[in-house]
């Protein structure tokens, strides 16, 4: 026992470090295993409210370039809009007889808080659960993709970026048609890859990548980027393709988390399927 | 005993303030990521008790991690700066000990020994926080990237804040 008591006095400082060592790793790795985990995150009530100070105060330096987003945006939906396309032909007259049903609704958020120089980025918006934002929803910027909400406090919510490691948004080249998923390998801001593309067909360069659209969480057809090069993998049969991503996650203040009505249907049906 | 309290209690908010909503903000390149709330850490008064010293680091960098969203990584390289900081102490210790009412800044205790015990513990913190990050051996060499890179930057941050902060002792005629 007194042996036992030198050995703690010896190395009380050690053992002392890896007591709160052990803490702060296990809170890291925690994170890293269970991603979903929702302690100690900047979705909390007192964070929140200084980042919101903060984006309120900073949110003027990328105004500029915001609106001219915008402003680009309208221009391309009203130039889509019938009423101001010419009638080419008199003779017919066309009934638009197809019933739409609406299912992906877009509500707009601001960003409050980004990161772009971490290994895994997160963005805090300001709208949470009393708006109706639940997890694993889309979110899309003016020009792009922007990521899916990762977890979800009252009036704030936590967005998993296109700029993490694992996040496996699904993808396609718009032209071919090939699919695969997008990954980012923590380097540069401006650049993604997608990975799963065989080789046995030429990707074109700058060819637009967008959303698959198969999990439910986007529509298809959302930009993602533009296909920047195209490299072989050794031993296998897949292209490495560098995507340029369409949207700068360094400059974007303002996005939409979408909702999509039909996702609760298509999780179920799919269960169902994979089950026996 | 209460005015140091309050001066470091004021630094500790000042360093928390510009580490969390500037610095987390500013993109250099390279993988750099400047930080400067270390400076706290090695401004706490020297006759301060290791256990101590590992608590306030803990808890401080708990703190910034919670508003960076780096869950635990800013904790636990702190903690590894405040082990460190007494063995480094000891080693670049002055002939006649450390003057217990002098605070270890780069005025009082000269340029050539802040260098030394500074350079030494910011590299040791950047090292584990770069680690810890990637947390992979395939990518040692961007790590070391990253670490060099970014410790001389905080580095030079860090002397930039006790030129603008910190009072300097008047030259002896």
């Amino acid at each position: 026992m007194r042996n036992f008591l030198a050995f703690l006095r010896q190395f009380r400082v050690i053992l002392f470090l890896a007591l709160l060592q052990s803490v702060a790793l296990i809170w890291y790795f925690t994170f890293l295993q269970y991603p979903r985990s929702q302690y100690l995150t900047s979705a909390n009530a007192v964070s929140g409210t200084l980042f919101t100070w903060q984006s309120e105060i900073t949110e003027f330096i990328h105004l500029k370039q915001n609106n001219d987003w915008l402003q680009r945006k309208v221009a391309r939906l009203e130039a889509s809009q019938v009423d101001n396309l010419l009638k080419v032909d008199r003779e017919h007259v066309t009934i638009n007889d197809t019933l739409y049903k609406v299912q992906y609704v877009y509500t707009p958020a601001k960003i409050i808080r980004s990161t772009h120089t971490m290994r895994n980025n997160y963005f805090t918006i300001d709208i949470g659960s009393d708006q109706g934002v639940e997890i694993g929803m889309g979110v899309m910027g003016i020009n792009g993709v922007v990521g899916t909400i990762h977890s979800v406090s009252p009036s704030l919510a936590r967005v998993k970026t296109c700029l993490t490691e694992n996040i496996n948004i699904a993808a396609m080249i718009e032209e071919s048609g090939e699919h695969g998923f997008l990954k980012w390998n923590g380097r540069n801001a401006r650049k993604g890859s997608l990975t799963g593309i065989s080789n046995d067909r030429k990707v074109k360069k700058w060819s637009n990548v967008i959303t698959r659209g198969s999990a439910g969480t986007f529509p298809r057809g959302l930009p993602i980027g533009k296909v920047m090069k195209t490299a072989p993998i050794e031993g296998k049969p897949l292209w490495d393709v560098t995507v340029l991503f369409s949207e700068d996650y360094r400059r974007i203040q303002r996005v939409f988390v979408i909702k999509n009505v039909l996702r609760d249907e298509q999780r179920k049906l799919e269960g169902n399927l994979n089950a026996p | 005993m209460n005015t140091t309290i309050v001066t470091h209690s004021i630094r500790a908010i000042l360093l928390f303030i510009i580490q969390v909503f500037i610095l987390n903000y500013l993109e250099v390149g390279y993988g750099i990521q400047m930080m400067i709330y270390p400076l706290f850490l090695l401004l706490l008064p020297v006759e301060l008790n290791v256990f101590y010293l590992m608590l306030i680091a803990f808890g401080f960098g708990a703190f910034i991690d919670i508003f960076s969203d780096t869950f635990g990584m800013h904790a636990s390289s702190a903690l590894m700066f405040a082990y460190f900081r007494p063995i480094i102490f000891k080693l670049f210790a002055p002939r006649d000990g450390y003057d217990i009412l002098m605070e270890t800044n780069m005025f009082q205790m000269g340029f050539g020994w802040f260098f030394r015990t500074f350079g030494i513990l910011i590299l040791i913190h950047h090292l584990w926080f770069f680690l810890l990050m990637i947390f992979r051996v395939s990518e040692i060499l961007f790590i070391l990237q990253m670490t060099g890179l970014s410790a001389v930057l905080s580095f030079i941050l860090c002397i930039l804040y006790q030129q603008l902060f910190l009072r300097k002792p008047k030259k002896e005629a």
